[in-house]
């Protein structure tokens, strides 16, 4: 099987809220001292990926598409033992929309020949509009299935599992496809050993312009009009009382008040 | 005697063979210079190997030991008195020497060696702590030294008997055998039972001097070798530098990636069991014994397969129980013999972490926390300036000079509780005038987390890029509130190259108070006790200035717990444990709560904040009606000095 | 002139989901002056309650559910678009609409965002308000292609007025492709008795801080007495104490109950982020500084152990 995973860098997505600024002319986040990190369901699809490929053998490229800065992303996933890694250079300043990112990212898929499976996070820990996936399945004219969170190989056809708001789905499905790769206790991201991460820096990463796959910047589809920090002053009160029983007798009388209410 | 001497070569033989036999492993190891500073090696033997300091610690087990072990000491010149006199026909046992020395003393110190054997065997037998190994073998060796002994006296008994010796009066206990026994034997009796036993003893000292080298026994001569070649640096800088460049395999996973003197441990081990008994984790219930570390260490060994995998051979070489450990070193500063249980213990780890990728994933989560965002307190919503609110402290910028750089710490910024501490210290510094300034939001951890948990690598890369910074600020001098990070800047960063002047706040600020610059205004109405933070204390060696702050603010000493100073107990918090959810009922930091509590002092003073965080839930678990607080000793101080406070 | 159209699922009904949903749909609809049209996809609602509000009503009730394929229900909702050409399609915030929605946009040359919470037409101008980075912020997004798809949180929005008369209910016939890529194998349904937490009027919720799987019997209890629903943070879930299923949050479900009470959740953004629309939020935690009481309007500062049952009681007690 030949997986291709793809990848984003973010904004450290943990940094304090007190931390977190914005710059209102370009209506995105400001750096800061902020970090880069792997957006935490892409590591969750490429854990996804090795842990198929620890069972049923293959070959997994990691695909991003960003900034020089992105390639750290790519060397982090190298350390994890990925086979290739693949960074499609953004020259552009601002950050691409969903369609944008998919139409460069199905351009590399069909460069880097002959995919079977392409692994995708569900959404993106910084704008999280969770549609990058579906739109490389079309623009591939390929099924997509959203939310897995484990793939297993049977008799040559892919069994899928994802979840759902009841529970789960289990899918038979036949490769090539694009799978959106959703959190579960199973693909918790795994650490990489010492020695791979001294190794990773050594590995050549292809990089490709979008020159180099023939394809034109596309225009996007999703303006972001506004952006702001909401203000949150809601003011807790503290139940009181002299006594335990007291405290938690108010607050049963409040918890009664809104059910009843 | 010709007989004896033909007897003499093949037991010397054997026993040779032995002591061949336990070093032989040893060569497998790494080198590692452990022959360096010879006069700080003979203090330390006169100390630890003659004087026994650590061994009377325990005072039953270290009592007894003395008389054994001058017993054993005196017993051995006498006899080689004897050699000397007898049969080399060297005149030596003559006179007020003879009388006063090899009679009168060796009698008692042999009495007392018996007296010592026998509450050996007491313990061993009857109280049976649990920290002792129960074998064959110590039952056998404590059963033959008592043969020894006693024969000793009956043939010394017999032969005063027998030959009517006129000084026989100088040897008090063979006086009383030869007058018990002359009623009752003939003196040609006396002359065969003098005769036979003689050979029994002699039997019996041969067989135990052929055989001793075999078992724990050799400690006799491998402990002292050990205590000579111990670490004589602070516990705190006893971790060893991994070599990145030409190693294949990071940490320890077989004998033969041990040092030399790793393995030399493992044959010191007198299998007291004082540092099980003094480790935190093995006694809140935990699977962690650093003494069957080093035991089954010595077993794999001897077996001679020095590139055999070490982690889960044994229940206590497995992973879980390595992850126990919160690197306290109270097994460290428990042994008599000088065997580094701890350094062991992280580089097994270190082979967990870096070669296997395999540990908590509580301790992942930090780890990697600690290398995206420079602290380990993943999802923390503080910032590292949240403290300082209107303090107006500057930050160290570029070109800028201060005295002293006041270094935070990761959990003194960003974990709230703390936060109290931090601002206080900074309170007392400005108080006294100091010209400091922090890192603010540039302050990343130093690395002692990574360095604990085993990723060496990260430790590295962390410390190389702070000492870069530093020295390109040009930081010189350093206060710290944190002992973890204190320890990282003392002991850790010269090797890499940063050589900064270091302090713990409890030390900087009694300097202070003792130099006038703090004046404490009032005294608090407090009975307070003292935690020793393991990082303070045992692995740096400073117990006096957080208890000086305490003695200042409250006008008297504080109440000392059961276990304090050396023998402290960690509050469970180190080694990246503070980062793991312990179960409810194994809780480190419950059980020296309680100790805290049982104290009956209003507060307990800390000087770390882990120890901060691990011991205020459990203080407030432990502490019932009775309102039990927990504070920093800047905090006690800073009360004390300011009225509004 | 701007018809919508709204896409929902009929397997649960015409639930409070499929209320916001069409609630939102006529409030654009009455801005663009427009029509309402509706897309049930499968069995399971008659469609009756939908037509005394759309103007039009089709069901394509041979959708198998139970053989449910994403291309399958694709191509039925991208016929039906095609033939309606609305300028706005609506779906809720399900896992399926979700899948399908930028899809869709795709397929019909317009664009796509979801996770809405609030959405306004303005002129010719879908409008799109939803929370970005985490939660930390909150972005207004324009979708000037035709149509804009989003997906909203529908169980936050108000229900739709209906009218006296009843639009047409035009059923649909699909035909399912047996050469599909995809074929569902199973359906995993997790012992999550009761209400889906989406639609829990009142939600217990436990952290972190309980420190393991037990302390979450004590919850069912005391939810018990109330009839509210347990759910559970990421730590806890990942844990591995309590089914993922239960997750509440950034990666878990997002809840919008009358009350929801945060016992030993310190509430991280990412945890926050999925109780947004909560209209009362309570807590229990030892720590007065957790975020958590910077978000909630009334709570007590306590170890859980000592609250929780003694606090059934109480409520035992007022229930009488």
């Amino acid at each position: 099987m030949n997986i291709v995973v793809c990848l984003k860098q973010v904004l450290d997505p943990e940094i304090p809220a007190r931390d977190f600024k914005i710059n209102k002319e370009r209506r995105e986040a400001e750096r800061g001292s902020a970090n880069l990190v792997t957006s935490i369901f892409c590591a969750n699809a490429l854990e996804t990926a090795l842990q198929f490929r620890d069972i049923h053998g293959g070959k997994i490229t990691v695909l991003t598409y960003g900034t020089v800065a992105a390639e750290d992303v790519l060397r982090k996933a190298i350390a994890l033992k990925a086979d290739d890694a693949v960074l499609v250079l953004n020259d552009q300043s601002s950050s691409p929309d969903p369609l944008q990112v998919a139409s460069v990212l199905a351009a590399a898929i069909k460069k880097i020949d002959a995919v079977n499976l392409i692994l995708v996070g569900r959404e993106s820990a910084d704008w999280g509009a969770g549609q990058t996936g579906g739109l490389v399945a079309e623009i591939l004219g390929l099924p997509c299935l959203a939310f897995v969170d484990h793939i297993d190989l049977v008799d040559g056809s892919l069994r899928i599992r994802r979840q759902t708001e009841t529970g789960r789905d289990v899918y038979m499905a036949t490769p090539p496809i694009v799978l959106t790769i959703t959190n579960d206790d199973h693909n918790l991201p795994r650490v990489p050993k010492t020695k791979d991460v001294m190794l990773s820096s050594r590995k050549p990463i292809t990089k490709w312009s979008l020159t180099d796959l023939g394809i034109e910047p596309t225009p996007g589809y999703l303006k972001v009009a506004e952006l702001g920090i909401p203000e949150k002053n809601t003011m807790c009160e503290f139940v009181d009382g002299e006594t335990l029983d007291d405290k938690v007798a108010t607050l049963a009388r409040k918890i009664a008040d809104v059910i009843q209410g | 005697m010709w007989l004896m001497y033909a007897l003499l070569v093949p037991t010397l033989a054997v026993a040779a063979y032995g002591f061949y036999h336990r070093i032989k492993p040893w060569f497998v190891g790494k080198p590692l210079d452990r022959l360096d500073r010879p006069a700080q090696r003979i203090v330390r033997l006169l100390k630890l190997g003659l004087l026994q300091q650590k061994t009377i610690r325990e005072r039953y087990a270290g009592f007894f030991h003395q008389m054994i072990f001058w017993g054993f000491i005196v017993l051995f010149i006498a006899t080689t008195v004897v050699l000397i006199d007898y049969d080399f026909q060297v005149p030596i046992m003559r006179g007020a020497f003879y009388l006063y020395f090899q009679s009168f003393f060796v009698d008692v110190l042999g009495l007392l060696f018996l007296v010592g054997i026998a509450l050996a065997g007491w313990r061993r037998w009857w109280f049976r702590p649990p920290a002792l190994v129960y074998t064959k073998e110590a039952s056998l060796i404590l059963a033959l030294l008592f043969v020894i002994g006693a024969t000793g006296f009956l043939i010394e008994g017999w032969r005063i008997a027998a030959t009517n010796d006129p000084w026989g009066a100088w040897s008090p206990v063979g006086n009383v055998i030869a007058k018990i026994s002359r009623p009752l034997f003939s003196e040609d009796a006396l002359l065969i039972l003098h005769r036979s036993f003689w050979w029994l003893h002699m039997g019996t000292t041969f067989a135990f001097l052929a055989w001793a080298p075999y078992t724990k026994m050799a400690h006799v001569l491998l402990s002292p070798a050990n205590i000579y070649l111990g670490n004589l640096d602070p516990i705190g800088g006893s971790l060893k530098p991994v070599d990145f460049e030409s190693s294949e395999i990071f940490g320890v996973n077989s004998l033969a990636q041990f040092t030399w003197k790793d393995l030399a441990d493992l044959d010191a081990c007198t299998e007291c069991g004082r540092c099980t008994a003094s480790c935190p984790a093995n006694n809140s219930g935990k699977p962690l014994s650093p003494r069957d570390i080093i035991l089954d260490l010595q077993k794999l060994s001897r077996r001679g397969e020095p590139q055999a995998p070490l982690i889960g051979a044994t229940v206590s070489l497995s992973s879980e129980s390595l992850w126990n450990c919160t690197t306290c070193a109270a097994c460290v500063e428990a042994c008599p013999v000088s065997i580094e249980q701890l350094p062991k213990i992280i580089d097994l780890r270190r082979h967990l972490v870096m070669d296997q990728a395999e540990f908590p994933e509580m301790m992942q989560d930090a780890l990697g926390s600690l290398e995206n965002r420079g602290h380990p307190f993943r999802g923390t919503q503080a910032t590292r300036l949240d403290w300082v609110g209107d303090l107006d402290i500057p930050e160290w910028g570029e070109g800028q000079t201060y005295d002293v750089l006041y270094w935070v710490g990761c959990a003194g910024a960003l974990v709230e509780r703390n936060q109290k501490t931090v601002r206080a210290t900074a309170q007392l510094l400005k108080t006294a005038g100091v010209r400091f300034a922090i890192l603010g939001r540039d302050e990343k951890c130093t690395g002692d987390l990574a360095r604990r948990i085993g990723n060496e690598f990260l430790f590295e890369t962390v410390a190389k890029e702070n000492i870069e910074r530093l020295q390109s600020l040009g930081v010189t001098k350093v206060v710290t509130s944190c002992p973890h990070c204190f320890n990282t800047f003392a002991n850790e960063y010269p090797r890499l190259g940063g050589a900064f002047e270091v302090q713990h706040h409890s030390v900087f600020l009694a300097d202070l108070v003792r130099n006038g610059r703090l004046k404490p205004s009032r005294a608090i109405e407090e009975t307070v006790t003292f935690h020793d933070p393991c990082y303070l204390g045992r692995h740096n060696g400073e117990y006096d200035a957080p208890r000086e702050l305490v003695q200042i603010s409250i006008g008297k000493d504080p109440i000392e717990m059961p276990r304090s100073r050396e023998r402290s107990f960690c509050c469970g918090g180190g080694g990246g444990l503070s980062f793991v959810e312990e179960p409810t009922d194994q809780r480190v930091s419950h059980r020296r709560a309680a100790e805290a509590v049982e104290s009956g002092a209003d507060t307990v003073a800390v000087g770390c904040p882990f120890c901060m965080t691990m011991l205020e839930d459990a203080v407030n678990a432990k502490s019932g009606d009775r309102p039990v607080k927990v504070k920093d000793v800047a905090e006690i101080l800073w009360q004390a000095v300011n009225q509004q406070a | 002139m701007q018809d919508v159209l709204c896409v929902w699922f009929g397997s649960s009904g015409f639930d409070r989901s499929a209320e916001g949903l069409l609630g939102a749909g006529q409030r654009i609809a009455a801005t663009t002056k427009g029509k309402l049209h509706s897309l049930v996809l499968g069995k399971g609602d008659n469609g009756s309650r939908a037509a005394a509000i759309a103007d039009s009503v089709q069901i394509a009730d041979q959708l198998s559910l139970d053989a449910y394929s994403p291309e399958e229900a694709l191509a039925v909702i991208t016929s039906v678009a095609k033939s309606l050409s609305p300028g706005a399609v609506l779906f809720a915030n399900d896992a399926y609409s979700q899948e399908l929605a930028p899809r869709l946009a795709y397929r019909l040359g317009g664009s796509a965002i979801g996770d809405a919470a609030d959405v306004v037409a303005e002129g010719d101008i879908l409008k799109v308000t939803r929370s970005v980075y985490g939660g930390k912020a909150v972005a207004v997004y324009h979708l000037e292609r035709r149509p804009s798809v989003a997906w909203i949180r529908a169980r936050a929005q108000a229900a739709a007025t209906p009218r006296s008369t009843q639009a047409e209910i035009k059923h649909i016939a699909t035909s399912a492709d047996p050469n599909a890529a995809t074929r569902l194998l199973e359906r995993q349904t997790e012992a999550h008795e009761g209400v889906r937490l989406e639609d829990a009027r009142w939600i217990i919720s436990g952290g972190r801080g309980l420190g393991g799987p037990e302390p979450f019997e004590q919850l069912k209890e005391l939810a018990d007495t109330i009839g509210a629903q347990v759910a559970a943070s990421r730590a806890a879930c990942d844990a591995g104490w309590v089914p993922p299923s239960w997750q509440v949050g950034q990666t878990g479900k997002r809840v919008a109950p009358d009350l929801y009470l945060a016992v030993a959740i310190s509430g991280a953004s990412q945890h926050l982020i999925g109780i947004a629309d909560a209209k009362v939020v309570a807590a229990i935690n030892t720590d007065q500084h957790a975020p958590i009481f910077k978000h909630c309007q009334f709570g007590i500062v306590e170890d859980y152990k000592k609250v929780v049952s003694l606090l059934k009681e109480k409520l035992q007690a007022l229930k009488g």
